[in-house]
């Protein structure tokens, strides 16, 4: 293998032989140290919530990866491939000079389905809302859908103030039962204030200059699609082995829904809704 | 009570109802790592075979899983390298499919061979003129390219995934995914090749020995297209098969045409060449070593039935089904002519092999007869048995059709 082991010879065919083997030692090695040191340096420049949503999202299956404009209408079959960051899709600008969606007037709320969401607000598909409060500050809660499915959790861990958030990187974590939920940020800031569930935020928010425009945020008329949507995904996510769609339509969520269940695998059926694979 | 670790979107049976499942391949690895234990510990006088029928079961189990393990570089080639993406729903399958094969067979090689703790010698001292080194140095390298295929299915199970080490080591490993799949490309062109490459250097065995062709015998090239032929079949087969056995739809219709029309294009191809190398055999290179190719197929074992069941009804006959566009669009056919595919490469491995091996070169010799022992018997189930525990739990635990979920949704 080696000069210096006994019987090596200096012929062509010894050295050409070897010479492949070894290139292709050389060639496995490397490629594997090249996936680590690049593991290294994600770690070393804090791109790990975005490497963690890159391949969440590419795992999501289709139907949860739907684009905003199919849900709307405006298009009848679209899958999105920008990991729902629409702010770097070459067709939304398109899409939005043909039809807008903007926000409501304070205090108007669509009642759909028994979730009260109220439209003078930005969504994410990740069920968290975004409201602007102004002086670059946006207060941060969990949607009502969000809120019902999972009834009241067993803990919730939020981001010490100062926290740099990233979009959909982890925004906080619910602890409910066995299951840890991580709930996905709908903007990229730094944390000023966290908040509780008994007042109807979790996180208050000092946007970055990107975050000026929401334009990744559905908006007013997009809600009520994707809120249709997300009850059909919850109603595949539900069904038993073999069945399909069962949830009698037209119904909705009880309060704790998950102890009318227990034996359901319910990480499973929340970790699928708040969008990880 | 394991639905923690079952990836998020779909369903598998209880686990009680796995265990069941399982169990009796457990017992039947069992059986085979004593019979294993056997050979190692008190030498290879437990099998049927000897210095004159030295090719038994085992040598023929390694040919046929390698070449049926060949669909894990093909299909990784054709994802990969032509980027065709139909392919990403069985690319976890093929993988999965390729490792058990290949390390099954450096398992039971390792049996074969004996003395597995001078195994290293082969690499320390290779006898660089001989083709079993460059296949042993092939297979060796290409099971390490398959472990390595491997880690990112098994770091992409739901728990492992939580740690952002192995999340983002996964994703950049993936990453580098072509590499490998050229790497495992070469790899394979050469051991695949080299061990069709054996039969030029057969030439006391004038039933199997080829003429040189270039720079290596026909075999060479021959095994390389069979293997390429028979990969994509058994990955359409086995997914086929988990289809019925787990009772759920894994792939789109789409993708098992698709791998029954690259299988048929290969075989077609390798039919046609091989029925030019039989008949250049019948003519040419049999009578230079003073042999009429008919004698070999005097025997009531081995008569010419075997070569026209190789050729036509197990080479040509599926072929032209998989390569007959309304054919192929019945699963019933395009399953069943993939299996045919399948036997038939199972069945050119054992002309290769126990045929080979078992037929007279001199005029006074007999027909040699070899029955393998319970041993050998044990051996071979215990890879098969092994092959099947670990898919089963990579199906249960790790995504091997990311269509699965789609097509549930």
């Amino acid at each position: 293998m080696f000069p210096f082991i006994y019987e090596f010879r200096w012929t062509p065919a010894h050295l050409i032989f070897l010479g492949l083997f070894f290139s292709v030692v050389v060639v496995i090695a490397s490629t594997v140290g090249v996936a680590l040191l690049r593991m290294l340096k994600a770690f070393r420049t804090q791109k790990v919530e975005a490497i963690q949503w890159e391949a969440e999202f590419e795992d999501l299956p289709v139907a949860a990866r739907v684009c905003r404009h199919q849900l709307a209408g405006e298009v009848a079959q679209r899958t999105c491939h920008h990991d729902f960051d629409c702010r770097s899709c070459e067709m939304h600008p398109t899409f939005l000079a043909k039809y807008a969606p903007a926000l409501a007037p304070a205090a108007v709320t669509e009642a759909l389905y028994g979730f009260s969401m109220p439209l003078d607000r930005y969504y994410h598909r990740g069920h968290t809302w975004v409201k602007p409060e102004g002086n670059g500050i946006y207060t941060i809660g969990l949607d009502d859908f969000g809120a019902q499915m999972v009834g009241a959790p067993d803990r919730i861990v939020l981001p010490p103030v100062g926290t740099t958030l990233t979009a959909n990187g982890t925004g906080w974590k619910v602890a409910k039962e066995r299951a840890t939920l991580r709930v996905l940020a709908p903007i990229d800031g730094v944390v000023v204030e966290t908040g509780t569930r008994e007042q109807g935020w979790y996180l208050k928010v000092r946007g970055s200059e990107q975050e000026r425009d929401l334009r990744h945020l559905l908006r007013g008329s997009e809600v009520k699609p994707w809120v249709m949507r997300e009850l059909e995904r919850l109603q595949i996510a539900l069904s038993p082995a073999g069945v399909g769609t069962s949830l009698a339509d037209g119904g909705e969520l009880m309060p704790e829904m998950w102890k009318q269940a227990p034996q359901k695998d319910w990480d499973g059926v929340w970790g699928e809704m708040f969008l990880q694979a | 009570m394991d639905q923690q670790f079952i990836p998020r979107g779909l369903q598998r049976t209880s686990f009680e109802r796995f265990l069941v499942w399982v169990l009796p391949w457990v017992l039947m690895l069992g059986i085979g790592l004593y019979a294993i234990y056997q050979c190692l510990a008190d030498g290879l006088y437990h099998t049927n075979m000897d210095n004159r029928f030295a090719f038994g079961l085992w040598i023929y189990l390694d040919l046929t899983v390698i070449a049926l393990g060949a669909g894990a570089f093909f299909t990784g080639f054709l994802l990969y390298i032509l980027r065709r993406d139909e392919l990403k729903a069985v690319i976890n399958s093929a993988v999965v499919l390729g490792l058990i094969c290949y390390s099954g067979a450096v398992a039971v090689l390792m049996v074969d061979v004996g003395q597995p703790l001078r195994a290293w010698f082969t690499f320390w001292h290779p006898n660089t003129h001989s083709m079993l080194t460059e296949v042993t140095f092939c297979l060796t390298c290409y099971l390490t390219v398959l472990v390595i295929e491997y880690l990112p299915v098994i770091l992409k199970n739901r728990k492992l995934r939580q740690i952002p080490r192995f999340l983002v080591f996964e994703f950049e490993l993936h990453k580098v995914m072509p590499v490998f799949a050229g790497v495992g490309t070469f790899l394979s062109f050469f051991h695949q090749g080299s061990l069709g490459g054996l039969y030029g250097v057969l030439v006391g065995r004038p039933f199997a020995f080829r003429e040189v062709l270039g720079i290596w015998p026909s075999t060479f090239y021959l095994f390389i297209l069979s293997a390429a032929a028979a990969g994509p079949s058994f990955v359409l087969v086995t997914t086929w098969l988990v289809q019925k056995i787990s009772r759920k739809r894994l792939v789109q219709p789409g993708v098992f045409t698709y791998l029954g029309k690259v299988s048929g294009s290969m075989l077609m191809v390798y039919v046609l060449l091989k029925a030019v190398d039989t008949l250049y055999w019948i003519n040419h290179t049999a009578p230079l070593e003073g042999a009429a190719a008919y004698a070999f197929y005097t025997s009531q074992s081995f008569g010419s039935w075997i070569l026209f069941t190789e050729i036509v009804l197990l080479g040509l006959v599926p072929a032209v089904v998989l390569l007959t566009k309304r054919l192929r669009e019945i699963p019933a056919v395009l399953v069943s002519a993939a299996f045919l595919t399948c036997c038939g490469i199972m069945l050119n491995r054992f002309v290769m092999t126990i045929q080979t091996l078992a037929l007279p070169t001199l005029p006074f010799d007999l027909l040699m007869s070899y029955f393998p022992s319970w041993q050998e018997v044990a051996t071979f189930l215990a890879v098969v048995a092994y092959g099947v525990i670990l898919y089963s739990l990579s199906f249960r635990y790790m995504t091997l059709f990311p269509q699965e979920r789609d097509i549930r949704q």
